[in-house]
């Protein structure tokens, strides 16, 4: 296919059948809408695209930013549209929670700004929340914010009316399903589509999945968030449900390790959160002869999301065994192994030794560019236990002094090259925090 | 009726015990008067000790600072001077603060003054060789002045600090994390007048490091301000000085709610309530700072957080081991490798648990006939219990005067109402549900008030009376009291020394 534009490669995302044998249900056929396979990744470039055209074409001066409030997939679709109109995007945010997703916006470009936490000392009188602001420097005059608006832009609903929905009628043979399942963070896709699919007919039941109220989901507000999206209408949904994060990713694992869907979370608490409402509905059908057909989206793909899955699974991505290094030793066996010197002896040793040991100091290069014992090296101790990992980074016949704030690290690490054979290597008890204490001299850069 | 919807209080021992000594509590209130203030010197002491486990945990040293503001009580700060002067200070904001905690047995050496200045205060700070946290040039100015002319001794003194969110680090660029803007401190990016006076008064004052205090529950944004000033620091050694100590203020939080599903159900009704779908939960629909416009609501709601996961130590733990945004290494590990002690200034999470605030009922009445919430009239204003004024939503605990039967009674909606005439005073502008409706003579504790709720916002308007406050302790099976002004930490309350 030969495209003049990116653009054009939005949207026309496939319908992929769920295997039976992976969700189990015995009378419904459940369909995946494939929409992280559109270019930028997600089901938010055609909201994306539809929302920020008129914006784009208008300023052909290259003079604008785009604004939108997002944390995730709308502003990764913005910031790389907002780039091939050469006009700069600006994604404004609570927390980026996700650290890949915020690397990923830097590098295509965007600005983030995040706004302030919580007041600690209340002041109730003050009830302008940070979005006052937000929305304050967007109608200054002279302001040339393009605001694209995704929790209340029509557009946004209008994208997948125009889109998605009819795609999915198209492809089940230009019927409807029987169920519609979605996330509900815009509420953009689940309102457009259920538009579409209830003109068809209205018998179409429709899931709204909320995240529970403590929870994160990418992507997914929780029930009271829902409330102050502009596109959220209940009277859309038949039924609202909350999904948990452990759901999520239960579900983002099946997809991914049974069906060969590189979903991520939010498409995997989309999937779980429909096979666990398909299920009263196909114990009912038991019998009747009946088949039905559902329809869940999955919304973005897997990458983005591995330190997500790493703080609640750390399982998941099991670490292989390292080799050989100081945390392989014990508190216990450190102390019965390292040899341990005070500050009088170390300066003793490192002012008349023979030969004077060489000193290194574990911090890192900031804090012994600030303050360290004449003379030191630098190591800083994530790279020092690098470097025993591929074997002993000094000759056995230079002796080595470590220090580290407080003589623990140090301690460690005197055990690990023990261990590996040097003969002469004494951890600073105390660390520099003893020696400055003792009056000991420390030089600076 | 709905199901009621408690916010039901965070009790933990000793508190718990107190509370289910009902005669003891209420032969207080009729021998000193509603409202009261009753306190628990020796639970200051516990969460000192549980700060000090997490300096403990990472290695730091450094001093506790009690933020005196937090409660004016005598008892609290003599409990806390008998603490180890190492590690145990306070924090005083005013020259009659100041005064009182010389007073209640801190030397100077372990007295941190803060907050904006006069001559008086700077002048009594230098004396008795108190630590100076500067606000800005201008104050330093003012208290090298006050050195010279009155021959006092050389001032330690810390600079606070502002402005972090123009800070521009490496590895920070493309993001901004905002933060509100204070009107305290001295914002970063004009530190270079603040650092050649510091090094024009050698003479006057000695240098001992940077302050901030961030009002925000986001450990992000804190995270930042540490490790900018850290930065500064290394910036300042760069200079010549040698400052040692950072100061990171307080605001490390308290859980006032004990439960998070009420909480969760609660701030969830509150959002169908203004959204017309439930009925109000509220005085007069309040919305807390939440607004319908068109069926989706807008604003924030004006609540502290009730309930927290983690507060006080615990909050202080996660913000030491959260990576810093700039070098990538925990906060905690900055403070070692740059050999700084740490000072913390815990106002509110520092007197967890330390104390309750008894009210008695005086009426009860229908407020209509439809919705069977009930007025409850009680010997105490606004100003006496004001978690409402910081944002603290929690329920009171029920203490009946009598010897209520188990079951007796259904849950019932309740508007609290003060002793004031004027229709604002309301001690919670929620419908606060009780397990029984209260009679007259009864007595609501309010929970955990020993943090900016007891006497912070307390006023002589109408000539009410103001709470009387004692210290309590426990003997055995029984609590004895004393008046607060009487405490001191050598005698069991309400004896005389041995």
């Amino acid at each position: 296919m030969r495209y003049d534009s990116i653009t054009e490669a939005i949207g026309n995302t496939p319908l992929v059948r769920i295997d039976p044998a992976v969700h189990g249900l015995r009378h419904i056929d459940l369909y995946a809408k494939l929409e992280m396979l559109n270019p930028f990744g997600s089901v938010k470039d055609r909201p994306a695209w539809h929302m920020a055209r008129p914006h784009l074409e208008a300023a052909t001066d290259g003079d604008g930013t785009v604004v939108e409030l997002s944390s995730g997939n709308t502003a990764k679709a913005l910031a790389l549209l907002a780039g091939i109109h050469g006009v700069r995007f600006k994604s404004v945010t609570n927390r980026m929670r996700v650290p890949e997703i915020k690397e990923l916006l830097l590098l295509i470009g965007a600005e983030i700004e995040e706004l302030p936490g919580r007041s600690e000392c209340l002041d109730p009188s003050d009830t302008d929340d940070p979005l006052t602001h937000f929305h304050r420097a967007l109608s200054d005059p002279g302001s040339t914010y393009l605001h694209t608006d995704q929790y209340f832009n029509p557009r946004n609903i209008d994208a997948h009316a125009e889109g998605t929905g009819p795609e999915i009628v198209k492809d089940l043979d230009g019927r409807a399903p029987d169920w519609f399942i979605a996330c509900v963070g815009t509420a953009g896709s689940s309102t457009g589509v259920a538009r579409v699919l209830r003109e068809h007919d209205p018998r179409v039941r429709v899931l709204g999945l909320v995240a529970h109220k403590s929870d994160f989901i990418p992507g997914i507000r929780t029930i009271d968030e829902v409330h102050q999206v502009g596109l959220f209408d209940p009277a859309t949904y038949d039924t609202i449900e909350s999904v948990t994060s452990d759901e999520a990713v239960d579900g983002m694992i099946t997809l991914i390790r049974r069906c060969g869907l590189l979903s991520g979370p939010t498409g995997g608490a989309a999937y779980q959160g429909a096979v666990r409402q398909l299920r009263y509905a196909d114990d009912e059908l038991d019998g009747t002869g009946e088949r039905r057909t559902a329809v869940f989206i999955v919304c973005d793909r897997a990458e983005s999301y591995l330190s997500y899955v790493r703080q609640r699974r750390p399982e998941l991505l099991g670490r292989t065994a390292r080799g050989r290094s100081a945390t392989a030793v014990t508190d216990s066996e450190a102390r019965a192994e390292a040899r341990v010197i005070g500050v009088e002896e170390a300066r003793r040793w490192s002012a008349a030794g023979d030969p004077r040991p060489l000193v290194v100091d574990l911090r890192s290069p900031h804090a012994y560019a600030a303050l360290h014992i004449e003379g030191s090296v630098n190591i800083v101790d994530e790279m020092f236990e690098d470097l025993l990992r591929g074997g002993l980074p000094f000759s056995k016949r230079t002796p080595v002094l470590l220090a580290c704030p407080v003589g623990e690290r140090s301690m460690r690490h005197a055990a690990a090259l023990s261990r590996m054979g040097h003969p002469d290597v004494r951890s600073l008890a105390g660390g520099i925090v003893a020696w400055r204490d003792a009056g000991a001299p420390l030089v600076r850069e | 009726m709905d199901a009621p919807l408690y916010l039901r209080p965070r009790v933990e021992p000793p508190l718990a015990a107190l509370l289910s000594d009902r005669k003891f509590l209420h032969s207080l209130v009729d021998a000193l008067g509603s409202p009261l203030n009753v306190l628990l010197p020796e639970a200051v002491a516990e969460n000192v000790a549980r700060f000090r486990a997490v300096y403990r945990r990472h290695r730091l040293t450094g001093r506790v600072y009690f933020a005196h503001k937090a409660n004016r009580s005598s008892a609290l700060l003599r409990r806390l001077a008998a603490e180890d002067p190492a590690v145990v200070g306070v924090d005083v904001a005013s020259v009659a603060e100041l005064r009182h905690a010389l007073g209640c047995g801190f030397t100077g050496d372990r007295i941190m003054a803060t907050g904006p200045k006069d001559s008086a205060f700077l002048w009594l700070a230098a004396r008795v060789g108190a630590t100076v946290n500067l606000d800005s040039p201008g104050e330093l100015e003012r208290l090298s002045g006050l050195v010279r002319a009155h021959g006092l001794g050389q001032v330690a003194v810390l600079v606070r600090l502002s402005g972090f969110d123009h800070a521009s680090g490496h590895g920070a660029a493309g993001t901004r994390l905002l933060s509100r803007r204070s009107r305290f401190g001295t914002p970063l990016r004009d530190t270079e007048a603040l650092l050649a006076a510091l090094e024009r008064h050698t003479e006057t004052v000695e240098f001992r490091g940077a302050a901030y205090h961030l009002d925000t529950t986001g450990v992000e944004e804190k995270a930042r301000a540490l490790e900018q000033c850290v930065l500064f620091m290394d910036a300042c050694r760069a200079r010549g000085l040698s400052p040692r100590a950072l100061d990171i203020g307080g605001g490390f939080g308290v859980a006032y709610v004990g439960e998070a599903e009420e909480w969760e159900r609660w701030t969830t009704a509150l959002t169908e309530a203004v959204l017309g779908v439930r009925p109000p939960l509220t005085w007069r629909g309040h919305g807390y700072g939440l607004r319908n416009e068109g069926g989706t609501v807008r604003g924030a709601a004006a609540l502290y957080p009730a309930y927290r996961p983690t507060a006080g130590p615990g909050y202080l733990d996660e913000l030491l081991t959260q990576p810093a945004p700039v070098l990538g290494r925990p906060p905690s590990t900055l403070l070692l490798e740059h050999l700084h002690d740490l000072y913390i200034e815990p106002g509110r999470s520092l007197v967890d648990q330390c104390g309750l605030t008894l009210a008695r009922v005086l009426d009860v009445r229908p407020v209509d006939t439809e919705s069977g919430h009930h007025l409850v009239h009680l010997a105490m204003n606004a100003g006496d219990m004001s978690l409402e004024e910081h944002g603290v939503l929690v329920d009171p605990v029920l203490l009946p005067r009598g010897e209520a039967a188990a079951g007796d009674g259904q849950p019932v909606g309740v508007h609290l109402t003060g002793n004031l005439c004027l229709e604002g005073d309301l001690i919670t502008r929620r419908t606060v549900f009780l397990p029984r409706l209260p009679r007259a003579g009864d007595v609501l504790a309010f929970v955990n008030t020993a943090g900016y709720a007891m006497d912070f916002h307390a006023h002589h308007a109408q000539r009410q009376p103001v709470a009387r406050t004692v210290a309590v302790d426990r003997r055995g099976a029984s609590w004895n009291w004393c008046p607060d002004e009487d405490y001191w930490p050598i005698t069991p309350v309400g004896g005389t020394a041995g």
